[in-house]
């Protein structure tokens, strides 16, 4: 036991020494504040627009050029949040999914009476939980009404402010003629007669 | 002549136990939900240390000095904690290498989270087999399930750790109060439900708050810490919260209540620690080991006091060590 334990204790102290470094620090959220640009932004109701336009002006658009430049040391930061799933992890994960289930299934008709019932509804129970969840990734993303998902004049109705957000197609366009952001959302006239 | 006797009400030590916990929590409740960073820095510059020190000293204690026909599972769990905190510590010193992608560096993170979780199977796969009539080989199919959860999505699997993390303290003191002191048994569980009532009060209070400033270097630690950049629709002061809440019954466990509920486990009581007190055993070994962990308290309050925010972020980089030791130890007890 002696030697185990001065192996491992030589084994820590070792790896430490080898690879003991003084981590990276962290980008400071002070940074953060200094990507920004005060600017106007002008929402304007057009009947006669067919597409929702976002004009940029060019001098604010050199501006987050200049802006882009300095942010690509902390690209990797944003990055490490995105929540989306490679194809690796797909792979990976599917592998000890299928692995999960073979086992499973094995334990689950090995054990016949062997196996108490409360430890068996646990196994159940479990499963079916990490499936459930499973589905929510899956179907709990019904999307907003169709007001809500394009950027019209009807986004400005009580009845799409519950949901607190709103997305849609949208046309950028620079602009030489204004020193502020203009976006144009399309308002299109009721039909005569439709329902209001 | 009939003599009129007037019944003492008297609480139980059990009694006594439950209130006083649930007053702490009521407590530290109200102080997290109003001073959250505060509480948070307080909490770890006082306590994070000395509760280290505790899980070293109970686990001094518990390490039997001949293994015998544990053998295997105390190698595999010793040799487990001291890999997987070699590989995290590497890790997280080499996390600003120019030479990894962001892909590989999620990569190798997963594929730690899978050694852990099977790792952890293995010990309970280790255990079942030194209990009569027992088959926890579904061990196995749980530890590739959590793996791959682990893949899925690494994010909210590391973020899970630090708040499941403190709960396998209080699993620690039901299974230690089972062994020797099970007449508070029925009250701790009580204590365990009313710790969700808590959370929930918080919840309710907290849900609507605005996110905790990050202007300082050290506050944004905090709030990363509990996870704001992972879970950017919830207030950081409710996760903030929440997870100072738990840290703190956490260290209450280690630093007194497993002290309270087993005499062993009283960090001057050397003579309970086998290792220390048979004749077999290593004495010096051990009584160097502990005088290293309590100089290594004195130099993190040190180090807290000139540099909290670089201490905390090495203290939780080897922090992970105490964590995995805790494994191979709780699986023991079941």
């Amino acid at each position: 036991m002696k030697r185990a334990i001065s192996l491992a204790a030589m084994l820590l102290i070792l790896s430490i020494a080898a690879l003991a470094d003084i981590a990276r620090p962290q980008p400071s959220p002070k940074d953060a504040s200094k990507r920004t640009i005060d600017t106007m932004l002008m929402i304007r109701l057009d009947h006669q627009a067919k597409d929702a336009v976002l004009k940029i002006p060019k001098s604010q658009i050199r501006q987050l050029r200049a802006q882009l430049d300095e942010m690509d040391s902390s690209e990797r930061d944003t990055a490490a949040v995105t929540t989306g799933i490679n194809r690796t992890q797909t792979i990976v994960s599917g592998s000890f999914l299928s692995l999960a289930l073979v086992f499973g299934g094995i334990w689950f008709a090995r054990s016949g009476n062997n196996a108490s019932k409360t430890g068996k509804a646990l196994a159940i129970v479990t499963i079916l939980a990490c499936a459930g969840s499973a589905a929510t990734f899956v179907l709990a993303n019904a999307g907003p009404p169709t007001e809500a998902r394009s950027i019209t004049g009807k986004m400005f109705t009580p009845a799409v402010h519950m949901y607190g957000f709103g997305s849609g197609r949208i046309r950028l366009e620079t602009s030489t003629d204004s020193e502020s952001i203009e976006l144009i959302v399309p308002d299109p006239k009721p039909a005569p007669g439709g329902e209001e | 002549m009939q003599e009129i006797r007037r019944a003492q009400p008297s609480l139980s030590t059990a009694q006594i136990f439950f209130v006083a916990f649930v007053a702490v929590c009521a407590l530290l409740a109200l102080g997290v939900g109003s001073f959250p960073l505060q509480m948070s820095i307080a909490t770890i510059f006082l306590f994070a240390g000395i509760h280290n020190f505790m899980e070293f000293r109970y686990f001094a204690a518990r390490m039997p000095l001949r293994w015998g026909r544990s053998r295997t599972y105390y190698s595999i769990g010793i040799g487990g904690v001291i890999v997987l905190a070699a590989a995290y510590f590497s890790l997280y010193c080499l996390s600003g290498n120019w030479l990894w992608s962001l892909d590989s560096w999620g990569a190798l993170t997963a594929s730690w989270n899978t050694a852990l979780v099977l790792w952890i199977g293995l010990l309970f796969y280790l255990r079942g087999n030194q209990r009569p009539k027992s088959d926890w080989s579904w061990a196995f199919p749980a530890a590739f399930l959590f793996a791959a959860l682990a893949w899925m999505s690494p994010l909210y699997w590391s973020l899970s750790l630090v708040y499941l993390h403190p709960f396998l303290a209080m699993w620690f003191l039901e299974r230690q109060i089972r062994r020797t002191k099970p007449e508070w048994l029925h009250a701790y569980h009580l204590c365990l439900a009313s710790i969700p009532v808590f959370l929930l009060l918080l919840w309710v209070t907290l849900a609507n708050q605005p996110n905790l400033p990050e202007d300082t270097d050290l506050f944004w630690r905090i709030t990363q810490h509990s996870g704001s950049q992972i879970l950017p629709g919830i207030s950081s002061r409710l996760l903030v919260a929440t997870h100072v809440f738990l840290e703190t019954i956490h260290y209450a466990v280690w630093i007194l209540l497993i002290p309270l509920v087993d005499f062993r486990a009283i960090p001057w009581k050397l003579g309970e620690i086998p290792l220390f007190s048979n004749k077999s055993g290593f004495p010096k070994l051990v009584l160097a080991a502990l005088c290293l962990s309590g100089l290594i308290v004195a130099v993190l309050w040190g180090g807290f006091a000139i540099d909290y925010t670089t201490t905390r972020d090495l203290y939780f980089a080897f922090a992970m060590a105490h964590v995995l030791a805790e494994f191979p130890f709780l699986i023991k007890m079941l």
